[in-house]
C-alpha cells in the first residue's frame, strides 16, 4: 500500500539521475576548467606535451557535458 | 452557456496564474548568474525567457499529473477548478504582500484540492496521486538539491583548488550561462505544465474533452507564452532574495546550485512530479552554501521558506474551499464566478497600489 502510494520507482529514479548528473556534470566542467588552467600553466613552464594533456582532458571533460545534456534532453522529450 | 462561461474564466486566470508564476520566478532562474557576474540582467531574464517558452514543449507528464492523478476530473467542475485557481492566487498575492517565499505551485494544488473537497468530500481527492506524486516528492526533492549541490561544490574545489582564480571564475561564469540556460528550460517544462493541467482539469470537467485527453496545442502554446511574457516582464526587485541573501555566492556555487536544480526539476518532470520549482533552486543555493561554510547560509531567510512551505497547502485549499461555498450563494450559474472574479480583481488592484505607495518587500516566491 505504502509503496504503491510512495511511487519508490520512479522517486528512486530520480533521485539517482539528479545525483549522478548533477553531480557528473559539474564534476566534469570542473575537470574541463582544471585542463584549460593547466595548459596556460603548462605552457608557461615550455611542457608542451604535459600541456596538451591537460588540454585533451579538460576538452574530454568538456564533452562529455555536452553529451549529458544532450541524452538529457532526448531522454525529456523522447516519453 | 453558463458553463462555457465559466471555463473562459478559468482558462483567463490560468493564464493570468502563469504569467505571475513567470513573473515571479525570474527571481529563482536568473538571479546567481547574474548576482557572480555570469550574465548581465537584460540578457539574463531575455535568455531566461526564451528557454521557459522552449521548456513547456518538452513534456507533458507533469500536466497528466495535475490533470488526471490529484483529484478526479470525472467529478469535478468548471466551478470548482475556478475556485481552486482562485485559491492560489489569493494565498500567492497574502505571502507577496507580507513578502513570504510560497510556492505557486503547492498553492495551485491546495486550492484546486480545497475547493473539490468543499465542493464534493473528500472523495474527489486521489490519495494516492497527492501524496505519491505531490506531497512526497515536496520535501525529497528541495532535500535532494541541497545534498547534491552541495556534494557537487565540495567536488568541484577540489578539482579547481590550486587553479589560479581568474580562469576558475571566468570559467564557471561561462557554466552558468549552460547551468542557467538548463535551470530556465526545466523551470518551464515544470511549472508551465501545471497551468496546461489545470485549464485541461477544466476542459475534462466542461465535457470538451475525454478523461483521458492529453493537453491540446493551443494549452500547451498558450501556457508556453504566458510564462514566457511572464518571465521577460521581470520581478526586479524580488531576483535579490536568491542571489544574495540566502548566501553570498562566487561562481562556482552558482553553477553547481543552478545544476542541481535543473537536474533534479528535470528528472522529477519526466517522472510527472509537479515540484515546487522556488524550493528546489532554493535547495540547491543553499546546499552549495552549507558545503563551503554553514554559517555562510543565512538560515533566517531558509527559516521563512520552511515556514511558507507548511502553510501553503492547507491555506491555499482553504481559501479554494472557502470561494467555492461563495460562488454556491449565487446557485450553479456563472454568476458567482463572475462576481469572484471581479472581486479578485480589484483586490489585486488594491494590493499593488497599497505595496507600490509602502514600496515592495524584496522576497523570492514562486514555482
Amino acid at each position: 500500500m505504502i509503496a504503491t502510494i510512495v511511487h519508490t520507482d520512479e522517486l528512486l529514479q530520480t533521485i539517482a539521475a539528479s545525483v549522478i548528473a548533477g553531480i557528473g556534470v559539474t564534476f566534469a566542467f570542473s575537470v574541463g576548467i582544471w585542463g584549460a588552467g593547466q595548459f596556460i600553466e603548462l605552457s608557461r613552464n615550455e611542457r608542451p606535451v604535459a600541456a596538451t594533456a591537460a588540454l585533451a582532458m579538460g576538452g574530454l571533460a568538456l564533452a562529455c557535458v555536452a553529451a549529458s545534456i544532450v541524452i538529457g534532453i532526448i531522454v525529456m522529450t523522447s516519453k | 452557456m453558463d458553463s462555457d462561461i465559466i471555463l473562459v474564466l478559468v482558462i483567463g486566470t490560468a493564464l493570468a496564474f502563469d504569467f505571475t508564476n513567470g513573473f515571479h520566478d525570474t527571481a529563482n532562474v536568473v538571479a546567481t548568474s547574474i548576482s557572480t557576474g555570469a550574465a548581465r540582467p537584460s540578457v539574463a531574464i531575455g535568455f531566461a525567457a526564451i528557454l521557459n517558452f522552449v521548456g513547456a514543449f518538452i513534456s507533458i507528464s507533469v500536466a497528466a499529473t495535475v490533470a488526471k492523478d490529484v483529484v478526479d476530473a470525472e467529478i469535478i467542475t468548471p466551478t470548482i477548478v475556478f475556485a481552486g485557481l482562485i485559491g492560489a492566487i489569493a494565498w500567492n498575492l497574502i505571502t507577496w504582500y507580507f513578502g513570504l517565499p510560497s510556492s505557486s505551485s503547492h498553492a495551485l494544488i491546495g486550492g484546486v484540492v480545497g475547493s473539490a473537497v468543499a465542493a464534493v468530500g473528500f472523495d474527489a481527492v486521489i490519495t494516492e496521486g497527492l501524496v505519491g506524486k505531490v506531497l512526497i516528492p515536496a520535501v525529497v526533492a528541495p532535500i535532494l538539491a541541497f545534498l547534491v549541490a552541495g556534494a557537487a561544490i565540495g567536488l568541484s574545489y577540489r578539482v579547481v583548488g590550486k587553479q589560479r582564480p581568474g580562469i576558475v571564475t571566468r570559467g564557471y561564469q561561462y557554466g552558468q550561462i549552460l547551468s542557467g540556460g538548463l535551470l530556465a528550460l526545466a523551470h518551464g517544462t515544470n511549472d508551465a505544465q501545471k497551468t496546461m493541467g489545470i485549464i485541461t482539469l477544466a476542459l475534462i470537467a466542461n465535457g470538451s474533452l475525454g478523461a483521458d485527453a492529453d493537453p491540446p496545442f493551443w494549452v500547451i502554446a498558450s501556457a508556453a507564452t504566458a510564462i514566457a511574457l511572464g518571465t521577460y516582464s521581470g520581478g526586479w526587485r524580488i531576483i535579490k532574495t536568491t542571489g544574495t541573501r540566502i548566501i553570498k555566492m562566487d561562481a562556482a556555487q552558482g553553477f553547481s546550485a543552478q545544476g542541481a536544480g535543473a537536474t533534479v526539476i528535470l528528472a522529477s518532470t519526466h517522472f510527472g512530479f509537479p515540484l515546487s520549482t522556488t524550493h528546489v533552486i532554493n535547495g540547491g543555493i543553499m546546499g552549495s552554501g552549507a558545503a563551503k561554510r554553514l554559517s555562510a547560509v543565512r538560515w533566517g531567510v531558509a527559516g521563512n521558506i520552511f515556514v511558507a512551505w507548511l502553510l501553503t497547502l492547507p491555506a491555499a485549499a482553504a481559501i479554494g474551499g472557502l470561494t467555492y461555498g461563495f460562488t454556491r450563494i449565487f446557485g450553479t450559474g456563472a454568476l458567482g464566478p463572475i462576481l469572484v472574479t471581479l472581486m479578485a480583481l480589484s483586490l489585486v488592484v488594491a494590493a499593488f497600489a497599497r505595496r507600490a505607495q509602502r514600496g515592495a518587500p524584496v522576497t523570492a516566491a514562486g514555482g
